[in-house]
């Protein structure tokens, strides 16, 4: 996925890389050419689209309200009392809970994912470029962030300040850019060896103006294609959070959290493992189509 | 070689120490007072309880101790369980939370490698197309979803195995094959693709050219090279099933080390969650110590930078 | 292509195959002729030592291998164990037993000396026993508590090796209750004094109950195996019993289910009506009335709002008690609006409030008309935090509540924490209101109504303090009476309930999954159903 992108040592990559680097805008044409021709990554950024409309306004033009108890309609089968997907054991209108808990999944990605991204970028990309003795002390911090497992950070943050929604992203954001950092300086390793960095460090160009210049737009494809694939990974992460019992405080309430009380119900009430899950398995797919198309059309090699 | 990784050791110990330092004051940083988790004690009970577990000395003091015990091999007793040292605990979870990651990380390697080489072997037909199909479902369907689904249908409705607890081996399938299905998605995907890019590369078509049997030129040229970004994936992978453990060990009611850890977690178990941390960290160690070697083993270009 | 379709083929040949026919549980080997028990216990014990356990789920083990005086029949009544006999004195505060002889599972004899030994230990400050205070009508039993008198002070005597004497600051007509409880285990003073905190291990645990300690794999399971020192050996059926930790009820359910496990000491009351169909699980669920209340509780000492009896009491009433009961906990558990649970000894249910037959719209009118009395209404609503644990039944009636008091215009906030935690804030007085339950440690109404006296300390959680009500819990303990010691303690309760003190939100049911082949299992009033009484159906 991620060293995929830039062969090593063919030439048309080489001179992609150079026609990149003089008329950057043409390359993007050319990507976005290519990604509008994959099928799969088409329908999945209009399903994603049609999510996030949902996502945004939907839990405002539901019949019911997300939190809303309803008495009567205890574990309602989808299309009965109005309820279009059924109903929890509280009577809670699943579509409207549905709704709210793709809003917080969706929110918990897409911000941790950015969180990641500014600080994986800027630490793996300097660390790779830099090398040698600051890569080593900036790589082996990474480690040792790495090391704790990810649980323990959580759980202590989360016993210490409470259950925060806000915790809760800067939590998962802290963690992934330890991933994104490895990458971006892999990335950044294997593209110090080309030719034409040393060509511009031959033509004089200071360090900050190489990275900015030459080595963060070369980045920019992978790094694209690596937060679009984070995205999922990290709703994943905070639904293994809810699982464990660590994820948004009730009423609100996450995609993982309604597949997890849907699990055990599972015998009495599929409908409320099947709806949730649905969702959030298009979403994680969707967002995998689209990183995947991204690739493929920023580096049409691979296909 | 041996320069290198002499040199990698040289960081990785320092690296252990700090991870052991941090997580001790953090632990202590969190509030709540693990004698105080069932009643609130009369402070001169309390005193004599904190007394009797060395928790009354100040906090530099307790951690020096608590070093020495460790360097010994004594990890102190355990806070919660009364009568039981931390040794004890992680003697009787970590075989299986080990069994259970370890076989699932060969499974997962095994698998997503075979998959991933005849995939890009043939490259947009249709085994390409199910094995990438199947991994983004692999990745996108979370285990807890992948969990009950295969315990209703093989435990619960066909009897194939145990629906929980620890019986023997029979029990250990489910879990193993739920904590492997991402590993072989994800892992199928890196291998794919680092074959494919590969197989397009310079010194494979001289290989090709020279007249070497396509087998001699997959089995020891391309894949050497395709393995690579796999081996930095060693890793998070182990980070990955760490966490997913916790969930499969809960689901399946698996007497593993992740319930201890969080448990010893909220219940501020200290020398547990010491324990536990300090055996973690030694492991994901060790693992990046041994990517790195395998690392600089396949790719001469690592070593020399 | 090809191989793909082999492979798919012999998929298809191998679950063709794994259907038919019913498979064998898949379960720990039992010994030949032998009876083995397999138990899904709830949570894992913290230790084996009676001295430092406090749950339910922990005496189902350790009460195995311990017996005290006296111990629970089928019925969970107290029966003779270690005493064959009794006397009390006219006024009720010595009674002297008179023990049989027994032999602790490494032959020594069980003497009085053991029970002298384990009281005053469990007196002791250092022990740091958390249900010390069980025992607390023995004379000289809160000063030895305190550390002001020698554990030797305690009331407590050996008068010989068989004769047992104790010594009460009031009469208590519900000792023989208490001496089933841990609290009154003997210890095995041999053992203790040779071990000191390891005599519990496996190796060294000395028992006189019919069972004795084989082993204790953490998180795994517990092992017992029948004791043949045991008085009453011969009729002990089952050879073996396993303890397993069953955190979550519906993976118990489903282990029992598939033969896996024997029992399930808990089943999620939401499931009890779905699986008392008869094309489920309807041979195996056991449900019986519970002494144990659910209640929520107020901090009367931190939150300002909750010392305003207009304000609890409005809140009191607007819990839809039917609701939870019936459509949430589907358990067949009973609303509760006053305290002491029906079915309690020498004790009369206290009336229901008189709103508690008003419609439920009349109760939240009354309730916002109460709280605008009290100063709260639209423009200066009255918020707090709720705060429970992570049990499925408190995660359902925790936003049922939110959103019933929100009607009434009150914002509510959730806090959940897990289990233990949110016990801990509780004791700690770390919440604004709180969700607890209590579980009668012996059969009688004071088991309840102590929770709530001024110098409980941690257990009485919302600080309630009514000189009133001390008053005639104590009138109560000295009253010979038992006709006049009910109608003080009922009018106690009225007290109590007028001040709206806490706010009673059900009764529970016991219920647990037993396989049909377990014979000798009772439903009974407090859920004790020990092993000795229990046999397997052997299959012809």
């Amino acid at each position: 996925m991620t060293g995929a992108i830039l062969a090593p040592g063919s030439r048309r990559g080489a001179e992609t890389m150079e026609r990149a680097a003089v008329k950057g805008r043409s390359l993007w044409d050319d990507a976005r050419r290519r990604l509008l021709h994959n099928r799969a990554a088409v329908a999945s950024m209009i399903l994603l689209a049609v999510f996030l409309a949902a996502a945004i306004v939907g839990p405002y033009l539901t019949p019911f309200r997300y939190d809303a108890i309803n008495k009567s309609d205890v574990w309602a089968p989808p299309l009965t009392a109005g309820h279009l997907l059924g109903a929890d054991a509280l009577g809670r209108d699943l579509l409207a809970r549905i709704l709210i808990g793709l809003r917080v999944s969706l929110s918990i990605g897409v911000v941790a994912t950015a969180v990641s991204l500014v600080i994986g970028v800027a630490w793996g990309a300097t660390a790779g470029f830099l090398g040698g003795a600051a890569d080593e002390l900036m790589m082996r911090f990474v480690d040792v962030l790495y090391t704790l497992p990810f649980i323990f950070f959580v759980i202590l943050l989360m016993v210490t300040f409470g259950r925060n929604f806000l915790l809760i992203f800067l939590a998962i954001g802290f963690v992934e850019w330890l991933t994104m950092s490895r990458i971006v300086r892999g990335q950044t390793l294997s593209l110090k060896q080309k030719e034409f960095v040393e060509a511009a460090r031959a033509a004089g160009l200071s360090t900050p103006a190489i990275i900015g210049r030459h080595l963060v737009p070369n980045l920019l494809g992978p790094v694209v294609v690596y937060a679009t694939l984070t995205i999922p990974a990290v709703i994943l992460t905070e639904s293994f959070l809810s699982f464990i019992g660590m994820g948004v405080q009730e009423p609100l309430t996450s995609l993982g959290t309604l597949i997890s009380t849907g699990a055990d119900e599972m015998d009495l009430a599929p409908w409320l493992l099947f709806f949730p899950a649905f969702v959030m398995v298009a979403t994680l797919m969707a967002f995998n189509f689209i990183g995947d198309g991204l690739r493929d059309a920023i580096d049409p090699k691979d296909r | 070689m041996l320069r290198f990784f002499l040199r990698r050791l040289l960081v990785a110990v320092p690296t252990l120490f700090l991870v052991i330092t941090l997580a001790f004051f953090m632990m202590r940083a969190a509030p709540g007072n693990p004698f105080e988790t069932s009643r609130k004690l009369p402070p001169e009970i309390l005193a004599h309880v904190e007394a009797e577990f060395g928790m009354n000395r100040p906090l530099g003091q307790q951690y020096v101790s608590y070093l020495a015990g460790v360097a010994r091999g004594d990890f102190g007793p355990s806070l919660k369980y009364q009568g039981k040292s931390v040794l004890d605990i992680i003697a009787e979870g970590f075989p299986t939370s080990l069994t259970i990651g370890l076989s699932a990380l060969v499974l997962g390697g095994l698998t997503g490698v075979a998959l991933g080489v005849a995939a890009a072997l043939r490259q947009n037909r249709a085994l390409d197309y199910w094995v990438m199909s199947g991994a983004i479902l692999g990745v996108c369907i979370p285990s807890f979803v992948t969990a009950p689904l295969l315990r209703q249908g093989l435990a619960s409705d066909l009897g194939l195995v145990p629906t929980g607890g620890l019986n023997g081996p029979i029990s250990l399938v489910l879990p193993v094959v739920v904590l492997a299905l991402p590993q072989i998605a994800i892992i199928s995907r890196l291998t794919r693709a680092g074959m494919i890019e590969v197989l397009r590369s310079n010194y494979i078509r001289t290989a090709r050219a020279k007249g070497l049997p396509e087998r001699v030129v997959i089995g020891r040229h391309a894949l050497r090279a395709a393995l690579l970004p796999l081996v930095s994936y060693l890793g998070p992978a182990c980070a990955g099933l760490i966490t997913g453990s916790l969930v499969v060990e809960k689901i399946f009611n698996l007497p593993g080390l992740g319930k201890s850890f969080v448990l010893g977690a909220l219940e501020r178990d200290y020398t547990v969650v010491m324990g536990v941390i300090i055996l973690y960290a030694t492991l994901i160690i060790a693992l990046n110590l041994a990517a790195d070697m395998m690392l600089a083993a396949l790719d001469p270009r690592v070593r020399l930078s | 292509m090809r191989g793909a379709a082999r492979i798919a083929a012999s998929l298809v040949l191998a679950a063709m195959l794994a259907s038919c026919g019913p498979r064998a549980a898949i379960r720990p080997a039992c010994p030949a002729g032998k009876a083995c028990l397999e138990y899904g216990n709830g949570s894992e014990p913290v230790s084996l030592d009676p001295a430092k356990i406090t749950g339910t789920w922990e005496d189902r083990i350790v009460g195995e291998m311990l017996v005290g005086l006296t111990q629970d029949d089928p019925q969970g009544r107290p029966a003779p164990a270690m005493a064959e006999r009794w006397e009390t004195s006219a006024d009720g505060k010595r009674w002297t037993f008179h023990l049989r002889r027994a032999l602790w599972s490494d032959g020594v004899p069980v003497t009085a000396g053991d029970f002298v030994f384990a009281m005053r230990r469990l007196m002791e400050p250092k022990t740091a026993s958390e249900y010390a205070y069980l025992l607390f009508f023995i004379r000289n039993a809160e000063a030895v508590n305190d550390g002001k008198l020698p554990p030797e002070a305690l009331g407590v005597r050996a008068i010989d090796d068989r004769t047992l004497e104790i010594d009460l600051t009031h009469p208590a007509p519900y000792l023989l209750e208490v001496a089933k409880h841990e609290t009154m285990y003997p210890a095995p003073e041999h053992a203790v004094r040779r071990w000191g905190e390891h005599w519990t291990d496996p190796a060294h645990y000395v028992a006189n109950g019919p069972y004795r300690l084989v082993s204790w794999r953490l998180g795994d399971h517990i092992r017992l195996t029948k004791n043949p020192l045991y008085y009453d050996a011969a009729k002990v059926c089952i050879d073996q019993v396993d303890f397993y930790p069953t955190t979550d009820p519906i993976a118990a359910e489903r282990r029992v289910r598939r033969g896996e496990l024997d029992v399930s000491s808990d089943i999620l009351s939401n499931r009890v009506h779905y699986l008392e169909q008869p094309d489920q699980m309807a041979a195996y669920v056991r449900v019986h009335t519970y002494l144990g209340v659910s209640y929520l509780v107020f901090n009367t000492r931190d939150v300002a709002a909750f010392r305003d009896r207009r304000v609890r009491l409005a809140l009191d009433m607007t819990v839809d008690r039917a609701f939870i009961t019936q459509k949430l906990e589907r358990d067949g558990r009973l609303p509760a609006y006053t305290f002491v649970p029906p079915g309690t000894d020498n004790y009369a249910a206290a009336p229901l409030p008189v709103w508690a037959a008003w419609p439920f719209e009349r109760r939240q009118a009354v309730a916002r008309a109460l709280l605008a009395q009290a100063g709260y209404g639209p423009g200066h609503p009255l918020s707090f935090e709720y705060k429970h644990g992570d049990s499925p039944e408190a995660l359902l009636i925790a936003p049922a509540l939110q959103a019933d008091w929100r009607t009434i215009g009150v914002h509510v906030t959730l806090a959940q924490e897990e289990g233990q935690i949110a016990y801990q804030d509780l004791r700690v007085r770390n919440f604004e209101m709180g969700a607890a339950s209590w579980i009668a440690d012996y059969n009688d109404a004071t088991s309840f109504l102590t929770l709530l006296q001024s110098n409980t300390g941690a257990q009485n959680y919302g600080d309630y303090d009514n000189p009133a009500f001390d008053a005639l819990l104590s009138a109560a303990d000295n009253e010979p009476d038992a006709k006049v010691r009910a109608a003080d303690l009922a009018r106690a309760e009225q007290l109590m309930l007028d001040d709206a003190a806490i706010i009673p939100v059900s009764f529970f049911v016991n219920k647990a999954l037993v396989n049909p082949k377990i014979t000798g299992w009772v439903d009974n009033l407090t859920n004790w159903h020990r092993l000795q009484y229990l046999c397997v159906k052997r299959q012809p």
